[in-house]
């Protein structure tokens, strides 16, 4: 294939004709009993039948996926699509991919082609399933740890309750590389996200160039910058700063990256759905850990013990922030045995709503 | 006003802003229908018509998108200047 | 092509779960840009910091959006992401795919770029990962010819996304991928030039359950729901009891308003006290559905904690009819636009909006009247404005 002329290109191209319609993408099963689905069940971790009103039923295979996938190997995928399920596949909102075959003797040939190629099936209902992830230093200016690295080696970890265990109920996890948080990381069972713990280094001299001061001004929540007018740059006052880096995202000079401070907090006892008790934050469970690549060990030992600590003690249903809220986050501090410290007492927005104005809690 | 006076006059509004305000479309908008008395769709139009033909171009930094005056690297690898 | 050690990479080869670096080797034996990718990536493992630069400018004439500038910081040492640009592509609504349209983009895209892709990005686009600047037009050319469109970026409407809704589920209460597909199609200006303050999303989701993070992640969040009882199949029950599900402990008890009773035999609801908020029906499928009149709750305002704190949607509109060609949510989402575009500082979301001037200036402007579903509790305070035409 040669690349197009400069002229060719012009004359080939199409604007504001969005996407495809969806149509085309459907499978005939899908096609066929679209708004007219009767119930699913699942079967395993990795499988699942839904069944539609005329008796039509489609059997989906889910599988792992590290969401940067190399062409090559999507094509793998699209082999298997095309040996067993009519040309047709879906990713999930949550990345994972979903081969769909109408006929139930595929189901294992298809599991086991998926496996071969590296890609094992599970993260159906009470479980783990894909955690949710941004760039990191794969392909971010503004990542402060790595979120593929991170990722692999904690569903390494935890892959049982991806592919075979149970939770007491579906977990979301998701990771964020910075606290701008591309992705459901602030409403997640449990997430972990890169934070700074160090005031900015400011570059005067190509502030000067490139940023304009009171939008730089503005940019801070907390009021920490002011207008430096001698070197016709900004000042930031360190006993304000909470290092969140929108500074730095509308003047890259201000510099906030720290390889040895920065690191990850984990937050818990998030979710999205109205089941129940309704959609909530996750909440600040362990401050910092630093980054250790390539497998970041300290990390993934702290998420498995929340996840553990929440499978033994939570009843069946509870989400993770249930389970919280039934034991109190005093329970959870206790079972855990994760240090409390001033980091965890809100000083920020939110002081006056989370502190506790009751005599009553547990030991 | 000709469409080619009138583009003139966006292009200088532009220009007067280059390095001390990113300007949005809006911004244009507004202020080249206050000093032409042209209508904003009017005015709109004519500012998309540059900027398909790389007269302007948009622009993204510090999380927020602005129209420019094209560089000369990006008129460059549009093919505008060789 | 370099040959990159990579010990710390290597060490990530290792374990049950696909390993990512596995695909990036994948690529970088047809492409520099993949092979100098991972030669980077090495050196941020061992520095522990990343070598990329803020976005420049880059795009494809005309749009503003789509393209977002990607540069190595040290591009003598990797020359092959000297240029390591996105370009988002936009989904299909529900994330389908036919394969051999796949097989088209993936062809393409090994000529024109690094051949790493993300399937998907956060807001639901196919993102081609590491694109040069000369290859953008091309490539877009080739794409748009075969009837593709890039998503969007910057300050304008991000690429619509949603749950698979009615294709393949029994709780979509609104055809979430065609409101996606007309949503995208209808304003496809505002996706492709920026004219707004910030970026602005709509996700659509199927039920409360929320598969695409609706309430969590969009300026607009679109809820399916039901205006009706919940129709029990009690047979259907006393077989999920015989199946070993303790109805009471996992149902009746669970039920956050406690409109639930079970005797043994049947299963009865006070639907008059039921917030529709999908625990029984997710669990108990087969029996429960909801009935009756169906649309959308349409909540405002989330975001992401940038800057001053995460925002859940709030409740606007507790329910809107959502039928083809969604007439009252173009209407209402466009005056939202005005209101915001003509008050917003730049970078501000429109929930952030909603809190520096007042929810009532906010839904007096898209003239949605004040009712009890849209908060959990009335003020405690009693400081309130008092407008003269209150004192009428």
């Amino acid at each position: 294939m040669a690349w197009l002329t400069e002229q060719e290109a012009k004359a080939k191209r199409k604007t504001d004709i969005g996407p495809p319609h969806y149509s085309k993408m459907l499978p005939p099963v899908i096609a066929k009993n679209y708004g007219k689905w009767k119930y699913h069940e699942v079967f395993t971790p990795g499988t699942m039948v839904h069944v539609a009103e005329s008796g039509d039923k489609v059997y989906t295979v889910r599988v792992a996926s590290p969401r940067i996938l190399a062409t090559d190997n999507i094509r793998t995928m699209l082999d298997i699509a095309d040996k067993y399920c009519d040309g047709y596949i879906r990713w999930t909102t949550r990345n994972n991919v979903e081969f769909m075959t109408t006929n139930e003797a595929n189901v294992p040939l298809i599991k086991k082609a998926a496996e071969d190629a590296g890609y094992p099936a599970g993260g159906i209902g009470a479980g783990l399933t894909n955690i949710v992830h941004t760039q990191g230093w794969v392909h971010c200016h503004s990542a402060c740890t790595d979120a593929s690295g991170l990722v692999k080696a904690i569903s390494d970890e935890l892959f049982d309750y991806f592919a075979e265990k149970r939770l007491p109920a579906k977990t979301r996890f998701a990771l964020a590389c910075c606290v701008n948080m591309c992705g459901a990381v602030h409403c997640s069972d449990l997430a972990v996200v890169a934070i700074h713990r160090k005031v900015p280094v400011i570059d005067h001299d190509n502030v000067k160039n490139m940023c304009e001061i009171p939008t730089t001004v503005s940019a801070c929540p907390t009021r920490a910058i002011s207008p430096d007018p001698a070197k016709k740059s900004i000042k930031i006052n360190p006993d304000k700063c909470m290092y969140c880096g929108n500074c730095f995202t509308v003047c890259p000079p201000i510099n906030i990256h720290n390889p040895e401070q920065d690191g990850v907090a984990i937050v818990v006892g998030g979710k999205v759905g109205s089941l129940r008790k309704g959609p909530s934050f996750s909440k600040l469970a362990i401050p910092y850990i630093k980054n250790n690549p390539p497998r970041w060990p300290e990390v993934v030992e702290a998420v498995k013990n929340i996840l553990e600590t929440y499978a033994k003690g939570a009843r069946k249903h509870e989400r993770m922030g249930e389970w919280i809220d039934r034991i109190g986050w005093e329970g959870f501090f206790r079972e855990t045995g994760i240090p409390f410290t001033h980091q965890h007492i809100d000083d920020f927005t939110f002081m006056r709503d989370t502190m506790r104005t009751s005599a009553a809690f547990k030991w | 006003m000709e469409q080619e006076e009138l583009k003139n006059k966006i292009y200088d509004y532009v220009m007067a802003a280059k390095g001390k305000k990113k300007l949005k479309e809006k911004d244009i908008i507004k202020g080249v229908t206050a000093s032409t008395g042209e209508a904003a769709d009017v005015v709109k139009k004519a500012m998309r018509e540059m900027i398909d033909v790389g007269r302007l171009m948009y622009s993204y930094g510090g999380g927020s998108s602005s129209v420019e005056i094209p560089s000369e690297e990006y008129l460059r690898e549009k093919g505008m200047i060789k | 092509m370099k040959k990159y050690e990579t010990p710390l990479l290597d060490e990530l080869e290792k374990g049950p779960w696909p390993s990512f670096v596995k695909e990036i080797k994948t690529a970088a034996k047809k492409t520099e840009a993949a092979n100098d990718e991972l030669g980077q990536l090495e050196k941020s493992y061992r520095d522990k910091k990343g070598y990329w630069k803020h976005g420049g400018i880059v795009g494809v004439l005309g749009y503003g959006g789509g393209v977002i500038g990607r540069y190595s910081s040290l591009p003598n040492e990797f020359p092959g992401v000297a240029h390591f640009h996105t370009v988002r592509i936009n989904q299909p609504s529900g994330l389908f795919y036919n394969t051999k349209d796949l097989r088209v983009i993936l062809d393409l895209w090994d000529e024109y770029g690094s051949g790493l892709t993300n399937m998907h990005g956060s807001t639901g686009d196919m993102v081609m990962l590491g694109c040069r600047t000369e290859a953008l037009e091309p490539f877009f050319a080739e794409v748009s010819s075969r009837g593709w469109d890039l998503g969007g970026s910057g300050s304008a409407l991000r690429t619509p996304a949603c749950c698979l809704g009615k294709a393949r589920c029994e709780w979509a209460n609104i055809d979430t991928m065609d409101i996606c597909h007309d949503l995208t199609h209808t304003y496809q200006d505002y996706l492709h030039r920026p004219a707004w303050p910030y970026k602005f999303k709509f996700k659509v989701a199927g039920c409360a359950v929320d598969c695409v993070a609706s309430i969590a992640r969009a300026d607009c969040s679109i809820i399916g729901t039901w205006k009706g009882n919940i129709a029990v199949d009690q047979a259907a029950v006393q077989d999920y009891a015989k199946g070993g599900m303790d109805i009471k402990a996992e149902i009746v008890d669970m039920c956050p308003t406690g409109c639930m009773s079970y005797d043994g035999k049947n299963l009865s609801i006070d639907d008059a006290n039921c917030s529709r908020c999908m625990h029984c029906i997710s669990k108990m499928t087969k029996a429960l559905k909801g009935t009756g009149e169906k649309g959308a709750t349409i909540l405002i305002g989330s975001k992401a904690p940038i800057v001053v704190g995460s925002l859940l949607s709030w409740v606007i509109v507790p329910f809107m009819k959502m039928e083809a060609p969604y007439t009252e949510l173009k209407e209402f989402s466009e005056k939202i636009w005005e209101w915001w575009d003509d008050n917003a500082k730049p970078r501000e979301r429109t929930g952030e909006l909603i809190e520096s001037k007042g929810m009532r200036s906010f839904l007096e402007a898209i003239e949605v009247d004040p009712q009890p579903q849209q908060v959990y509790e009335p003020r405690k305070d009693p400081f309130f404005f008092w407008k003269d035409e209150d004192l009428a």
